[in-house]
């Protein structure tokens, strides 16, 4: 499938809450038609760059250039037909049904005078058929498990119809089948259309399966980034996480798997049960 | 739940059915919604049909269209009852439409503006007009239209930071109605016995003392803010995701919101205007209107203001003709919200949504 290319770039942007500066004076690039993933700790002001990048923070100084141009300077709802964002928790209203939500992510190419058309009635049932919701169009939300509803707000944010997609930590509250299951939903989406996706999470070891680019956060600043086989190590993890750790190759994707050391274990042989006198 | 699969262009028949259950939901909306208006204008001819000089509701709408032969009945019905219609219905729609707005910009059925402070301020302008200012009649009525502004805005004020969210703007809300209570409370306490029986009479709420000025602001407001609330419902649909998703959408969140909170503001000031604090029409049309709605509840306004006007109609009918003495609508309306307002936060609390 064809799509323009897009950039989109931060150059020095700071992020701040009052008066705490989260993110400081940060370059950064997201390849396009790639998958990034941003890593850190808690507070390392990930969630913030992604909200940053999405224009839903004012910068506290320096700009974030969506094909060359300021975020901040364009329409809002021009940039919202390129760019779309999930945010961590995003609100269902009571009683809204499925059809009712993915639809509203048609807002910016609705306006006044183009209301509902079958372009719209087109883009939703495409989302919801990727995103495996189609047979739940008339469910209420709330009565959805944890993992559809999760769904059906990727199956929203895809209705949007961008070339970019950013997404806050959309595998949090998942099981592990069902954070693969999303994962592999994304990388879908990215090599069927070439969308550029751009993924904040927690789990290492699936960032860095699933990441053609990875970018490790750290206080604000960015410590490393580029493919995972390249920059994740035992030094970057221990300097981002302060976590001590062995990194080995991930036996299915070959890309680098985490393992922490901890304080109780090290040592073990692989296969050695704990017996009664280790216990004591 | 199966792997998915590579993104294809949708199947034909997912297309037809997201098609028909949007215009299902579409069409639902649309019978509700006149269904709803339909009871609501029965309901104001027959405000007009019941009271001591019986009059046929043929005979009444005739009179309304100018089409009566009886100048008896054209007096009774022009000049005696259609005010009291005019201004049920009328408030009946704002406070409605209003109240809607609120709850779902704020995110809590709690968030009616007879809790956030916006009809106490109105109350005690009102009663400080009539107890300090010695006046009666269009400068009460102005008092409370000013006081309803003034209170919103210094609520808003407050509750500004950045940014507003609507768990504060209620807090605050509720604060700034204790201490508006309280002003009313002392000020009444201090006033002569005769002057003060008039200020309560005002803070019952009643259908019943609107004058032509009044009438006249009301439906002129009404005339210029639905159309308007009408227009920003697409923006509030968004807006009920949250700031965030609401923003990635493309919505210029600050100013959306503070538009839809002046419009619902000002309509409850004119209502609070014309009638007084008609306590829990607002805090009970939305819910009512988005349950008959159902699935199709996201462009709810029109049947909420439509809620409303039925709430408020049958009150007024209610307090007039079928209690021993007649009495304000508002009575009634109090009597048949305190206990819903008892449900709602016992059920909010036990669903751990909003309260």
């Amino acid at each position: 499938m064809t799509r323009t290319p897009h950039s989109l770039r931060a150059e020095g942007l700071s992020l701040a809450y009052d008066d705490r500066t989260v993110v400081d004076q940060l370059d950064v690039e997201l390849p396009d038609g790639a998958i990034t993933v941003i890593v850190g700790a808690n507070a390392c002001g990930k969630s913030t760059l992604l909200r940053g990048l999405a224009r839903l923070l004012k910068p506290a100084s320096g700009r974030v250039l969506l094909d060359g141009e300021s975020v901040h300077d364009m329409a809002s709802k021009d940039v919202a037909q390129v760019l779309g964002l999930l945010p961590q928790t995003p609100l269902a209203p009571d009683g809204i049904t499925v059809g009712d939500l993915v639809g509203r992510g048609r807002y910016p190419h609705q306006g006044f005078f183009r209301r509902w058309t079958a372009e719209d009635d087109r883009a939703v049932a495409a989302a919801l058929e990727s995103t495996g919701t189609a047979e739940l169009v008339d469910r209420r939300v709330q009565d959805l498990s944890g993992g559809q509803r999760q769904r059906v707000w990727i199956a929203m944010a895809l209705a949007q119809e961008t070339d970019l997609l950013l997404l806050d930590e959309p595998t949090t509250y998942l099981d592990i089948n069902h954070q693969v299951e999303l994962l592999d939903l994304l990388t879908d989406l990215n090599r069927a259309e070439g969308t550029t996706v751009v993924l904040v999470l927690h789990d290492l070891n699936l960032a860095c399966r699933y990441a053609d680019h990875i970018i490790a956060m750290k206080a604000g600043r960015i410590v490393a980034e580029g493919a995972p086989v390249d920059v994740v190590d035992s030094a970057l993890v221990s300097e981002v996480f302060g976590l001590p750790c062995e990194v080995v190759p991930d036996p299915v994707s070959g890309t680098p798997m985490i393992v922490p050391r901890g304080r109780h274990h090290a040592g073990r042989l692989v296969g050695s049960a704990p017996t009664a006198v280790d216990a004591t | 739940m199966n792997a998915l699969e590579v993104v294809q262009p949708p199947a034909a028949v997912h297309v037809d059915a997201v098609g028909s259950v949007r215009r299902a939901r579409r069409r639902r909306g649309t019978v509700v919604t006149g269904a709803l208006a339909a009871v609501a204008a029965a309901l104001f001819v027959l405000t007009m049909v019941v009271g001591d000089y019986a009059i046929g509701p043929l005979q009444v709408v005739a009179s309304l269209l100018g089409l009566g032969d009886d100048p008896g009945a054209d007096f009774v019905v022009r000049d005696l009852r259609l005010p009291v219609a005019a201004a049920a219905l009328g408030t009946g729609l704002a406070l409605g439409v209003a109240g809607s707005i609120f709850q779902r910009l704020l995110g809590n059925p709690l968030a009616s503006p007879d809790f956030v402070g916006v009809s106490s301020g109105a109350s005690l302008f009102a009663v400080s007009m009539i107890l300090l200012g010695g006046g009666a009649g269009l400068a009460v009525s102005a008092s409370a239209l000013v006081g309803a502004v003034v209170t919103a805005v210094v609520v808003y004020v407050l509750a500004f930071r950045g940014a507003v969210s609507g768990y504060r703007f209620i807090l605050i809300g509720i604060g700034v109605q204790q201490l508006c209570t309280s002003l009313i409370s002392y000020v009444v306490a201090r006033a002569d016995v005769f002057e003060a029986r008039e200020a309560m009479t005002w803070l019952v709420g009643s259908v019943g003392r609107a004058g032509d000025a009044e009438l006249a602001v009301l439906w002129v407001a009404l005339v210029v803010l639905l159309p308007l609330a009408l227009v920003l419902s697409r923006s509030l649909a968004t807006l009920e995701l949250g700031d965030d998703a609401a923003k990635a959408l493309g919505v210029r969140v600050e100013r959306s919101r503070l538009v839809l909170l002046a419009v619902s503001v000002a309509l409850t000031a004119v209502a609070v205007a014309v009638t007084g604090p008609l306590l829990f029409v607002a805090l009970v049309a939305g819910p009512i209107a988005h349950r008959l709605l159902g699935p199709a509840s996201s462009g709810g306004l029109l049947a909420a203001g439509a809620v409303g006007a039925i709430v408020l109609l049958s009150a007024d009918l209610v307090a007039q003709n079928l209690l021993p003495t007649p009495l304000p609508a508002g009575v009634v309306t109090g009597l048949l919200g305190a206990p819903y307002l008892i449900w709602l936060l016992a059920s909010v609390n036990r669903e751990g949504r909003g309260g």
